[in-house]
């Protein structure tokens, strides 16, 4: 059954073997030092410190929503920045390489700029995969975690473990695409993939091996995330959380996520039928004997397409929090925006056809598809005017996430009218595969970015306790807003001048200006991540000035997550409030009830940490990497040992912890103490840190707090 | 995340369990399956109405599967995984009648019946 | 919307949960489970997609067609097996219902035996096809073929495999809140692969013989 591959393969090491790591490559042998510099320092300072142990048990073996969430978004922004450099160096690339002739810098053997064609085709398919997948994905799925609990009033998701699971599986995932960088090669096929290019007589190395099992393993760490959000949502609301009383943001969760669980196995099963004829030689997408190549581009754009509004949704719910708080006025057509949530949602799943119009299944096809893709417009223009109306005659205060928040709506205006215009077919078949299309999406895609960098200036202190710098965070929006003018207005022009996508070598020298002014973007690009690092930084340094000292850290906060304390306590609620209004913060501030405080309290019941999590996610990390290189002893036995850790734990199982009514009292207290004094620690001028130490979240210190039961809680 | 310690047993979806609706739904699934199988090896009807036929069979299956055995109806207690389902046959029937259609209409354009073409039967 | 027009009386109101137990757990747990068969649904949808696109006469090249090595009565006496073990299924949630330990044991011994059965069948219906060179390299149709067969395979080998796991788990905990959580997540799973295999004996198997 199983295919020979060309070249030599061990059953010990697979096809693993020293030549294939690229120690020679000018780019990647230098940055693999610096990865593993870093990576000792990194090491050393922990131990150094002596963190290992608060590490291993705040935060690799946790199951609170709150940490995995956080997590995620660290995953994500770091993906981001690696997904960043790719774009980076594939502007460089264009730069040098465009003109006619030989204009190649040697070094690395190209002919045309610096980059060889094999080497950019991997960099462009790892950009997408990265950004998509890697970078929107893992902060959206955060925020998510963060926020979702919060707003509908419970502890925790509805399964913490599975939702542990998750985040290891992905980060798996994210483990084995950044493998490909030092060991072997990565897929250079574009990020969704060409058949039959992909098919092993084409692409004989482990590139595209690698690819199929990153995107399986984020797919698997995904769909478990949206049965989990579902289930908590409709399982665990808070009394009088009805659901015409659930915030937008939860609403847009919702969506997104029944996508996410009705498309990732569509994704799941394509990716797998690339690997059953690369790996058993069957005929599913080959070119002859019966196969059908068109098949996997409507497989994977079954999925794709439904992906795209899985991203987009949780950040037009982002926009819909961040808009009302900072216009002090309620979102404008409630209803209205929920149902037009749901229908983008619903329509998501028969526009697939959009991205390959050019197939050539003829008129009718075509109509039906291009009709559905133009009805995407109706509720994502509901959304806009319901926005707009938000503001109007709103008191607004353009704070830094209020920018970024008005910077989302006009990206997603122009993404949006040029995606009207790719949704005529006779304008498709001119634009298909140009670089047109490109500056589309990038447009709805950094509209996500942009809501999600509003939504962690937004929700920031609610989980840390202190306001990010406003001033760097306006300096970043202003230096990225800057840099995407400059990036992708030229590239809709670029376009229209006929380059197609994917160009190693942009041979038209006209382009040239247009290059040059690209990448003049991206150094502004550079300075926003460098101002996204120093906003970091000041904030933190500043922390003792930036703290909250009440639950709602803007003050015109609506929601459920701003009635906690703040930073929220690892139980949440110290009491479950009981809802009574849509807007329940904003409801409560108006009648007077914004100081009442729960004078009793009941004993509450939680999850104990596992490791067993973390241990599954090395082990798909090591099925993805077995299968890559073909090495089947390793595979059969970190399948074996993953299953044996699900029967382990299903055997064990977790009864949880149950902390007595008074310790919870004694904690509200602490926690709600803790909040109000910390206005009273000095305030440090001049250079150094000051404000006490930086906690995730949780003002409690020692053993009260976060993954630790406290001391006399009942262990189940 | 507290929970009542009553007897998981006496769960409502414990509690639904009826030896009488899975006999039900096992008969019914069985007799159909039976005369699919009988209409098809003996190849009774004509092509078009033996395939309406064993759609048939395979609907109705399915429906009494799905109502007795996987106890899908609007109780209280399954209202929501009726609710579920019922989000999801749509995306069923959009996948595979989509992608079917649209096949169709391509091999219509790129897969003319030439004779003597191999694996034309 | 602006529900500060109305008066609200501060004694009246009620701003926190005093008699919330928490959500129930074992609800919870199916309905998710309930979602994760449907997703599971959702990849059979897609294979079956992909067995519609690959069944055309020319999908399976010069190779054999299903009509060629399809036995319609060997895969009924397969159904039989399944739906048998299905209903044994069945009868261990009515002794659950009693709370009848002995019962469900052996309820779930028979439905695990009953399956075995159908692997059995399945397996030696493949080598069959394998010694008459129907093998899934030779067409993108038969590829298409073995995945929907083989993947239910493999879904029935996975619930035998939770089968084993949930005697040990009724032997060692008994009728726990996770025990039977479990127990009722995995009655929906296995009668979700009856419901499956429904559509691939008619849609596949049969319709395969047909054309």
């Amino acid at each position: 059954m199983l295919v020979n591959v060309p070249g030599p393969w061990s059953p010990f090491l697979g096809r693993l073997a020293l030549s294939e790591i690229p120690y020679t490559n000018p780019i990647l042998a230098p940055l693999f030092v610096v990865v593993v510099l870093s990576g000792i320092a990194l090491v050393a300072g922990i131990t150094y410190y002596g963190k290992w142990g608060y590490l291993w048990k705040e935060w690799f073996t946790t199951v609170d929503h709150k940490k995995l969430g956080i997590m995620y978004i660290i995953l994500g922004l770091v993906m981001l920045f690696r997904g960043f450099i790719d774009g980076l160096m594939m502007r460089t690339q264009q730069l040098l390489g465009d003109g006619p002739g030989d204009n190649g810098i040697k070094v690395m053997g190209a002919i045309h700029g610096y980059l060889t064609p094999f080497h950019f085709g991997q960099i462009y398919s790892a950009h997408g995969l990265i950004m998509i997948l890697l970078a929107a994905t893992p902060l959206l799925v955060g925020i998510m975690n963060i926020v979702v609990p919060l707003q509908i009033g419970a502890r925790d998701m509805a399964y913490p473990y599975l939702n542990a699971l998750g985040l290891w599986i992905t980060t798996a995932a994210v483990v084995l695409i950044m493998a490909s960088l030092f060991v072997g090669d990565f897929s250079h096929n574009g990020w969704f993939g060409y058949a039959p290019i992909f098919e092993l007589s084409y692409s004989p190395g482990v590139g595209v091996d690698y690819w199929i099992w990153t995107l399986e393993l984020v797919a698997l760490g995904t769909t478990l995330g949206s049965i989990n959000f579902l289930a908590t949502v409709v399982k665990m609301r808070a009394p009088g959380m009805t659901w015409s009383r659930l915030p937008v943001f939860t609403w847009s969760a919702v969506s997104a996520n029944i996508i996410a669980l009705t498309s990732f196995p569509c994704l799941q099963v394509a990716l797998a039928l690339v690997g059953a004829d690369r790996y058993l030689g069957t005929h599913f997408f080959t070119a002859g004997f019966g196969g059908n190549l068109m098949l996997y581009t409507n497989l994977f754009w079954l999925w794709g397409h439904p992906e795209v509004y899985f991203v987009i949704l949780p950040a037009f719910g982002m926009l819909s929090e961040i808009i009302p708080a900072f216009s002090e006025k309620p979102i404008f057509g409630y209803t209205a925006m929920v149902l037009a949530t749901f229908a983008i949602a619903g329509v998501s799943w028969i526009v697939w056809l959009h991205h390959f119009f050019t197939m050539g299944m003829g008129p009718y096809v075509s109509t039906e598809f291009s009709i559905a893709t133009m009805l995407v417009g109706i509720p994502t223009g509901v959304k806009v005017f319901n926005w707009a109306f938000t503001m109007y005659k709103g008191r607004i205060t353009m704070s830094a996430a209020m920018l970024w928040a008005i910077g989302a709506l006009f990206l997603l205006l122009i993404g949006g009218l040029t995606g009207m215009m790719l949704s005529i077919p006779a304008i498709n078949y001119m634009v298909h595969n140009s670089v047109f299309v490109v500056a589309h999406f990038h447009m709805m895609l950094l509209c996500i970015v942009y809501a999600v960098f509003g939504a962690v200036i937004f929700w920031f202190p609610k989980i840390f306790g202190f306001r990010l710098s406003e001033i760097w965070g306006k300096i970043m929006f202003w230096l990225f807003t800057t840099g995407t003018a400059l990036v992708f207005f030229p590239m809709f022009m670029l376009g229209f001048m006929g380059e197609t996508r994917r160009l190693d070598w942009p041979f038209n020298p006209q382009w040239a200006g247009w290059f040059a002014v690209q990448e003049v973007g991206i150094a502004v690009y550079c300075l926003s991540v460098l101002a996204f690092l120093w906003m970091l930084y000041a904030s933190i340094r500043d922390r003792a000035q930036n703290r909250v000292h009440s639950c709602d850290a803007w003050n015109t906060s609506r929601s459920l997550e701003w009635l906690t304390d703040t930073p929220v306590p690892f139980y949440n609620f110290a009491m479950v409030p009981n809802i009574n209004a849509r807007d329940e913060v904003a409801w409560r501030r108006e009648h007077g009830f914004a100081e009442t405080q729960p004078n009793h309290f009941k004993a509450i019941h939680m999850p104990n940490n596992t490791g067993v999590a973390l241990y599954i996610g090395a082990m798909t990390f090591l099925v993805g990497f077995g299968l890559t290189w073909r090495i089947w002893w390793l595979t059969a036995a970190a399948l074996i040992i993953a299953v044996l850790l699900m029967i382990y734990r299903s055997n064990k199982g977790d009864s949880g912890y149950v902390i007595s009514a008074e310790t919870m009292a004694e904690l509200d207290r602490a926690s709600k103490t803790a909040m109000i004094a910390s206005s009273k620690q000095p305030v440090h001028q001049g250079g150094g840190f000051s404000g006490g130490t930086v906690h995730a979240y949780s003002p409690l210190s020692s053993s009260a707090r976060n993954g630790t039961p406290p001391t006399d809680s009942r262990q189940l | 995340m507290s929970h009542g310690h009553s007897d998981p047993l006496h769960h409502p979806e414990v509690q639904m369990a009826s030896k009488r609706n899975y006999l039900t739904g096992f008969i019914v699934a069985s007799l159909l399956m039976f005369a699919a199988t009988i209409l098809v090896s003996g190849h009774v009807l004509p092509p078009f109405a033996l395939l309406l036929a064993i759609i048939g069979c395979a609907g109705l299956a399915i429906i009494a599967q799905v109502y007795f055995l996987l106890h899908i109806d609007i109780s209280e207690h399954n209202i929501w995984n009726t609710v579920a389902l019922v989000m999801f046959i749509p995306l069923f029937v959009i996948t595979i009648g989509l992608t079917w259609w649209m096949f169709s209409q391509l091999y219509l354009r790129t897969m003319p019946m030439i004779p003597g073409m191999p694996g034309m039967h | 919307m602006h529900a500060h027009d109305k008066v609200v009386d501060p004694k009246q109101v009620v701003l926190w949960s005093d008699d919330y137990e928490g959500h129930d757990v074992i609800s919870t747990r199916t309905f998710g489970f309930w979602m994760y068969v449907l997703s599971d649904g959702m990849l059979f949808a897609t294979i079956f997609a992909a067995y519609g696109v690959l069944s055309y006469s020319h999908s399976y090249y010069t190779g054999p067609t299903p009509a060629q090595f399809v036995a319609p009565w060997y895969t009924f006496i397969q159904t039989m097996a399944l739906f048998l073990s299905v209903l044994a299924y069945g009868f261990a949630m009515t002794a659950l219902k009693q709370g009848n330990k002995t019962g469900v044991i052996n309820a779930i011994i028979a439905s695990m035996v009953l399956g075995v059965i159908f692997l059995g069948l399945d397996i030696h219906d493949v080598l069959r096809m394998i010694s008459m060179g129907v093998i899934p390299e030779v067409s993108g149709g038969l590829s298409a073929f073995y995945a929907l067969t083989q993947v239910h395979a493999a879904h029935i080998f996975v619930g035998l495999l939770w089968m084993l796991v949930m005697l040990y788990q009724i032997l060692r905990q008994g009728f726990s809140e996770d025990v039977v959580g479990r127990l009722l997540s995995l009655r929906m799973f296995w009668q979700f692969q009856a419901v499956m295999w429904v559509f691939i004996y008619v849609f596949v198997y049969l319709w395969g013989y047909l054309s």
